[in-house]
């Protein structure tokens, strides 16, 4: 009888953890990632829709990635140099993996500072980053909203140049995605 | 109930403990990267829109405007006197062309020569795909010349047609190649007489099969060559096409540079009215420019 209820204890502990962990993950395969570029006289500006990322409060994991190939700028032939300066056959993704490391009040209805710490990885380079944003919780989504800037040398990403024009090497990142309850989808 | 006696239970649980346990762990652990369209269309078969006369199967993304130059110069064979054909009388087309979608585009380009007019499309009907689930590259062409020179004609008499279907794979990274049935059309032609005798008769319409190969010397250079035989009944004294081209990328533009037989810069006409053989030194020095914005 001993047995029997020790077992079941251990089964009823993994499933509310298990319920726990699902409860507090959100996760979006359609985020937006943007990049603002400046060459002299003018910026334009790469779009993808697929972001795709996992938070998870309860262990305040933060898992992010992007499709390179679904970077667009609106002319094809600059989406080809962009191609070819990430080169993306041999490294596809954009990736952050880490904890968020502010406290997030679920209880808040208005969007709260929040400050992840991980590594961000491009071009086959990994980097320790810490990123700020906004995390807010409407209704059972939770929305993000961040951008930093990335220097291409960093990530040993050389600038293309547009003739003879090159690409600054400092490029303005945002993200935003609204991210569903894991146990919805 | 047996069953459930305490034997059999506990591994039954342990089982669900761990399941559930593994279960949550994977919500921490990282989430497979996946492409999000791994089976998509392969990457440029040609670096623009041209081989060298004849179209290529690439086509404009969507929102995209290409402008394009197309300079043909005099005969290379004039010698150094006329700096290799660059003294002598020289064709130009100025062409628009635009992307509705990914696979189709419409265009309008205007040659010196005849003051030509040419509307034209392009339809890309199937799209060679990376996973190999569609091996080749299948578009259609159609091109309408009017010419506007100055001669009495009618508006029927001016019209000259191309239709085209165009076959391509790449076949490697750095080679990509293309078949292109075509037929062009004149609805008007001549025919000269010395006497009783037919020393110059025009045919109305070829037929002919492009051939057509690249080769990428890097991501942004490639090495272009095109032959158009013509096929059945053709005008008196017309030579199939041959040239060669160097095709150089530089962000939003492609300039080509190559050598070619005919003075003409629409297929049809180099189809039915090219008189020059390449092999017998009979070509000419040209360029293209290509600029492409984006209208998005």
């Amino acid at each position: 009888m001993m047995v029997r209820s020790t077992a079941e204890i251990l089964v009823f502990i993994a499933f509310i953890g298990a319920q726990t962990v699902a409860g507090q993950s959100w996760m979006t395969q359609t985020g937006t990632v943007e990049f603002i570029s400046s060459v002299p006289f003018f910026t334009f500006t790469g779009t993808s829709e697929h972001l795709t990322g996992v938070i998870n409060l309860a262990d305040s994991t933060v898992d992010f990635y992007v499709d390179l190939s679904t970077l667009k700028t609106g002319i094809g032939k600059r989406d080809k140099d962009m191609r070819l300066s990430l080169d993306i056959k041999e490294y596809p993704f954009a990736e952050f993996y880490g904890k968020l490391i502010t406290d997030f009040d679920r209880s808040i209805p208005d969007g709260q500072a929040a400050m992840v710490e991980g590594v961000f990885t491009l071009h086959g380079v990994k980097k320790n980053v810490r990123l700020s944003g906004v995390l807010q919780l409407i209704g059972d989504q939770l929305v993000l909203d961040a951008g930093w800037d990335l220097n291409l040398e960093d990530y040993n990403i050389v600038p293309p140049k547009l003739l003879i024009v090159k690409v600054d090497e400092i490029q303005k990142i945002r993200i935003t995605a609204t991210l569903d309850p894991m146990n919805s989808q | 109930m047996k069953q459930f006696s305490g034997i059999k239970y506990r591994p039954v649980c342990l089982f669900l403990f761990l399941a559930l346990s593994i279960g949550a762990g994977t919500v921490q652990a990282q989430i497979p990267r996946r492409l999000v369209d791994p089976g998509g269309p392969v990457d440029e078969l040609f670096l623009s829109q041209n081989i060298v006369v004849t179209s290529s199967v690439s086509n404009l993304p969507a929102g995209n405007l290409n402008f394009t130059i197309m300079h043909v110069f005099g005969r290379v064979d004039e010698g150094v006197q006329s700096l290799w054909g660059v003294d002598g009388p020289a064709n130009i087309r100025f062409g628009l062309d635009y992307g509705i979608s990914d696979r189709l585009s419409i265009g309008v380009g205007r040659s010196q020569f005849d003051k030509l007019y040419d509307f034209r499309f392009k339809a890309n009907l199937l799209r060679q795909s990376k996973d190999g689930k569609m091996p080749i590259e299948l578009a259609l062409k159609g091109d309408m010349g009017i010419m506007t020179e100055s001669n009495g004609f009618e508006f029927s008499d001016r019209l000259n047609y191309l239709g085209a279907v165009m076959l391509a794979r790449r076949m490697s990274d750095k080679i990509s190649l293309q078949v292109s049935p075509m037929i062009s059309h004149f609805n008007t032609v001549s025919t000269e007489h010395n006497g009783e005798t037919d020393m110059h008769v025009e045919e109305k319409t070829h037929f002919a099969v492009a051939l057509g190969g690249r080769i990428l010397v890097n991501d942004r250079v490639a090495l272009l060559v095109e032959y158009i035989p013509v096929f059945g009944d053709r005008t008196t004294a017309t030579e199939n096409a041959f040239a060669v081209a160097l095709n150089i990328e530089t962000g939003g533009h492609v300039f080509v540079i190559y050598l070619k037989t005919s003075d003409y810069l629409t297929e049809q006409h180099v189809i039915a009215r090219n008189s020059e053989e390449f092999f017998r030194g009979d070509f000419r020095l040209g360029f293209i420019i290509n600029r492409v914005f984006s209208l998005n």
